[in-house]
């Protein structure tokens, strides 16, 4: 892992890091690259994924409208947020 | 900084942070969720209710339960050393039991740490319906009580089919009675975790064993080639499903927002930045990574696949074992160390407790020590977990 290619995960998970704080999380990609290693000692040659360890289903319910929550109640949450919305800084100028 | 537990009148169980309850404060131990109240608690929650528990007040977890006891919770008390919230007060005797989300081992490391039990189920058996979801292919709701018994009764009243969770099974409840007899069960002792554990974790280990020796249970050392190469594919997952789960914190909807903001990009950028310590950060760029392409097929997709053969492995060796005795910590103390290595460090520490979370086996701590047993196999955990805490009586 180089600077560059953290700067692009950094840019695409919306943080920054301190220059300490990069230092440490490059030891850390470091230290995973050594530990990923060792799952090459394991033969997985025609073996499938194995994303759930337990059957899945999807769930399901009619197609009914529902509504569970108030708007005012989703809203109080909000760190800011007007009458009826969440409110966020301009995003068109 | 938030209480240690907050109270909420009387009670006998906790439930833990990561866990929404309607009403009150749920932060999963994060400061980007700060101020968040949910609106509905989750089934494990309202289950235990049902059952005739009352919720004493909420408790301390890790940032999004990451770290090894609770250690780096934004809420943190700052001890020098390490505790588990729930076990500490469970130990204490201030709360009957403790529901808490294992994702990554905390809460077995806590209940070993303080000579308390802790079950994690097998995968789908308890919903997961109103946990804060970090590492969903792994994680589960489990019980915590003062001994094996009343850990039963506690997981007896939270397991069962929730038609809310795609994840969970169809059966509507569990017996967690076991009719096998516990002389003549055996057991085997993964050497590579028991080789690896500090000398005092290793005595505590030994003298289990005596324990299940005295009751009758075959003891015998068992080797799992497996073992390292399953908490690697753990942690690639584990930290790829992060990166997806905690993608949602934006200080938008609710959580924390930060002040210094003049456009969408810096309220993203610095909401999620001050909300999220290091050690979050850390394992979302590294689950970012892996999924990244070019990495997917070499590290993530190879991960899924090393759990299929864990799986197959584990599968194998119950048809062995009744149960796989092993340490919870590698250590029987934690002391406060420095967030700049909690990757590295709660890593080392996950050897003990990875299986579990990647193929979904129920594992139980008891005595200080780890029982692991096959799917749907908590009957046997509690058959062995009784007998023993029968022989201190």
């Amino acid at each position: 892992m180089d600077k560059t290619t953290l700067d692009g995960l950094l840019s695409l998970n919306e943080l920054r890091l301190t220059e300490e704080e990069t230092e440490s999380v490059l030891g850390a990609f470091d230290f995973m690259a050594g530990k990923e290693k060792i799952m090459d000692g394991i033969d997985t040659e025609n073996v499938e994924v194995m994303v759930h360890v337990m059957p899945m289903n999807n769930v399901l319910r009619e197609d009914v409208r529902e509504q569970p929550f108030t708007r005012e109640s989703l809203l109080e949450g909000a760190p800011e947020h007007t009458e009826d919305s969440w409110q966020v800084p301009r995003l068109v100028k | 900084m938030k209480e240690y537990i907050t109270k909420t009148g009387s009670g006998n169980i906790a439930v833990d942070d990561t866990l929404l309850t309607k009403g009150i404060e749920t932060t999963a131990g994060s400061k980007i969720l700060s101020g968040f109240v949910p609106l509905f608690s989750a089934d494990a929650v309202e289950r235990a209710e049902k059952a005739g528990y009352t919720v004493a007040g909420k408790t301390n977890v890790g940032e999004f339960g990451l770290d090894l006891v609770g250690e780096f919770s934004y809420y943190n008390d700052g001890d020098e050393i390490l505790h588990g919230a729930a076990a500490e007060l469970i130990a204490k005797g201030e709360i009957k039991g403790a529901l808490e989300v294992d994702l990554n081992g905390a809460p077995r490391r806590a209940a070993a740490l303080s000579g308390t039990d802790f079950i994690k189920p097998t995968y789908g058996t308890v919903s997961r319906y109103g946990v804060i979801p970090c590492a969903c292919s792994g994680e589960q709701v489990g019980a915590a009580a003062a001994d094996a018994q009343e850990t039963k009764k506690l997981l007896t009243a939270i397991a069962g089919h929730d038609g809310k969770d795609g994840t969970s099974l169809p059966a509507e409840s569990y017996d967690y009675a076991c009719g096998k007899e516990i002389a003549g069960m055996k057991v085997g002792v993964i050497t590579q975790l028991f080789d690896t554990a500090s000398e005092e974790t290793k005595a505590v280990i030994k003298n289990y064993a005596e324990k299940l020796k005295a009751l009758g249970i075959a003891v015998e050392d068992v080797s799992v080639e497996e073992i390292s190469a399953a908490q690697s594919a753990w942690q690639i997952l584990m930290a790829a499903e992060t990166c997806n789960n905690v993608s949602r914190y934006d200080g938008v909807k609710f959580g924390y927002r930060t002040p210094n903001y003049k456009n969408i990009d810096e309220l993203y950028i610095g909401s999620r930045t001050e909300g999220m310590n290091l050690l979050t950060k850390a394992t979302v760029l590294y689950g970012s990574d892996v999924l990244s392409k070019g990495r997917y097929f070499t590290c993530y997709d190879k991960a899924l696949k090393v759990r299929r053969v864990v799986a197959d492995k584990f599968k194998e060796l119950f048809k062995a074992y009744d149960a796989l005795l092993v340490p919870a910590c590698g250590k029987t103390e934690y002391k406060k160390y420095d967030i700049g290595k909690a990757f590295e460090t709660v890593y080392e520490e996950s050897a003990y407790t990875a299986v579990p979370n990647l193929i979904g086996i129920p594992a139980m701590v008891t005595g200080g020590v780890q029982l692991m047993a096959d799917h749907f196999g908590e009957n046997i955990l509690f058959k062995i977990a009784e007998s023993a805490e029968g022989t201190d009586k």
